[in-house]
């Protein structure tokens, strides 16, 4: 009993706050307090006209589609490498590419502006966001696409080579229909963590907004109650692919 | 046919090569560059470096204070959480391991979002003070203050506390903790002396995590830290963009990173300590 109520405490502090401003999105009054007025979708109406929040919304997606497919890619490559070397050597390679994750991120995203724009000369922009978020986006793949593979019976792929199928004919006949969840999976979550990005996108987008700095605009300058709901919206997009992604490939957390 | 390294590790070694390693070292190396007339110059001053320590060193340890605290109260919470989530919850465990991993890309900016609106002068929060009439006019420390900044970064951390703990108490078998039962231990003993232990090396990473995530923040204390709960993140943004100072933020990033690096260090050394100390008591 007394669990119980320490457990409804904890999804109270947790969840709470994220709910009340999914709440309050659909409230009439502009600011978040009881009693919240009657039910409304102005401040959607609102987003719907808004050319800014437009231009915002399609450079997120095309950011997280774009992390979605390539993170995938570089992860997955690097997972069914890792399964290949020493245990010892997967250790090391694994953390190198976590450290990323592990440093704060307003550091990674300061130095990549400074190699960007100092180091190269190129500019910002959309393809440099990408570049930041696959580096951030690829040890997660990693760590599911390799959850998958341990449970992998090799012997299916030994069995495809010896009837005469090529490295790449086994690899997409019998290897990729097996972990094709998992990477669905990995996908989702790719993408998941690039629409819930603020500081590198803020710093690597240069002109332009994504959503999260198109809300940040708003949430420095003034009380904008559309800002419930375009903070629903990205909510909606991230949870809903994140629960979908776990769904998708059963992954339980392990880390 | 075990090897070091293969082809297919190329393309993700090729980003972390070129989106992080070297801007991450090209960023320290300017930091011992210098400015003149707004030009960034290539040098080797330690003026950046000295800027850090004679400007900001209170600066960072308070930052460090904070990143502590919070790592602290992530790592407690999140066990407690984790705890009943593994052993208490029965069937529910798995919901509220989903619950976590949701509230985990809740967003960075929506959770700051929220506790802006709770806490403001005419959040939430004083609004059911003074409706339940224990003050008459709204408290303005809510908002804007250390407490503020604390609170709102335990909330966004305690997830990623919480896995980490979870997934080392899943390695904790019923079986153990049974026996030290029948044995005679108390609920408090199984704890501190049968799973504790065990899941010290979780319990250490949730704390590293959220403490480095915590000391490295700076959209937090910009929102709801106002003067009083400012945090040496803040100033990396600043010397970058306002004064235009490269080098003084460089110094900045990496002088709160070894910092931060050197306190985990200790922490370690002392947690190793401590647990090959008093083993014999436990066996």
């Amino acid at each position: 009993m007394i669990w119980r109520v320490i457990l409804g405490l904890f999804l109270l502090f947790m969840l709470g706050p994220i709910a009340l401003v999914v709440v309050f999105s659909f409230g009439a009054n502009a600011l978040i307090g009881f009693p919240m007025g009657g039910f409304t979708l102005d401040w959607y109406g609102k987003l719907v006209a808004d050319t800014g929040f437009h231009s915002a919304f399609w450079t997120s997606l095309s950011a997280a589609f774009s992390t979605a497919i390539l993170a995938t890619l570089t992860g997955m490559l690097a997972a069914i490498g890792l399964m290949k070397v020493t245990p010892g050597a997967t250790r090391a390679v694994l953390a190198a590419l976590a450290l990323p994750v592990l440093l704060p991120p307003l550091v990674v995203a300061i130095a990549i502006v400074v190699l960007f724009v100092r180091g190269l000369g190129l500019g910002l922009g959309l393809p440099v966001v990408v570049l930041g978020h696959i580096l951030v986006a690829q040890p997660f793949v990693i760590l599911i696409v390799m959850a998958r593979l341990a449970r992998f019976d090799q012997a299916t792929v030994d069995a495809a080579r010896d009837l005469g199928a090529t490295r790449l004919a086994a690899f997409r006949l019998v290897t990729l229909p097996q972990i094709a969840s998992a990477l669905v999976g990995a996908a989702l979550v790719s993408a998941a963590i690039s629409l819930d990005d603020f500081i590198i996108a803020s710093f690597t987008i240069g002109g332009g907004n994504t959503i999260s700095t198109f809300v940040w605009g708003k949430m420095r300058t003034t009380l904008d109650p559309s800002i419930n709901a375009i903070a629903t919206i990205l909510l909606v997009l991230t949870v809903g692919l994140s629960a979908l992604a776990l769904k998708v490939s059963k992954y339980k957390g392990q880390v | 046919m075990t090897r070091h390294f293969n082809l297919f590790m190329v393309p993700a070694l090729a980003v972390l090569a070129f989106v992080f390693a070297i801007p991450i070292l090209l960023l320290f190396a300017v930091s011992f560059w210098s400015v003149k007339n707004f030009r960034l110059q290539p040098d080797f001053s330690f003026a950046a470096w000295q800027r850090f320590l004679t400007v900001y060193g209170d600066l960072t340890l308070y930052t460090l204070l904070v990143g502590l605290l919070v790592g602290l109260l992530c790592t407690a919470l999140g066990f407690v959480f984790a705890y009943a989530a593994r052993f208490k919850a029965g069937r529910f465990g798995d919901l509220l391991l989903v619950a976590t991993l949701i509230t985990l890309f809740g967003g960075y900016l929506v959770k700051i979002y929220a506790w802006k609106s709770i806490l403001g002068a005419d959040g939430l929060l004083n609004q059911a003070l003074m409706w339940l009439g224990l003050t008459d006019e709204p408290l303005a420390f809510l908002i804007y203050s250390r407490g503020a900044v604390v609170v709102a970064l335990v909330h966004f951390l305690l997830p990623f506390a919480i896995l980490p703990i979870y997934a080392s108490l899943r390695n904790v078998s019923e079986a153990t903790i049974e026996a030290a039962r029948d044995l005679g231990a108390s609920g408090a003993q199984v704890i501190t002396r049968i799973v504790i232990p065990q899941t010290l090396p979780g319990l250490f990473s949730a704390f590293a995590f959220c403490f480095l995530l915590a000391a490295g923040d700076y959209v937090t204390p910009m929102l709801l830290g106002g003067t009083s709960g400012s945090m040496l993140g803040q100033f990396v943004l600043l010397e970058f963009s306002t004064n235009f100072n490269w080098p003084a933020g460089s110094a900045l990033s990496f002088g709160l990173l070894f910092a931060c690096l050197v306190l985990i260090a200790a922490l370690a050394a002392l947690g190793g300590r401590m647990m090959r100390r008093p083993a014999g008591a436990v066996s």
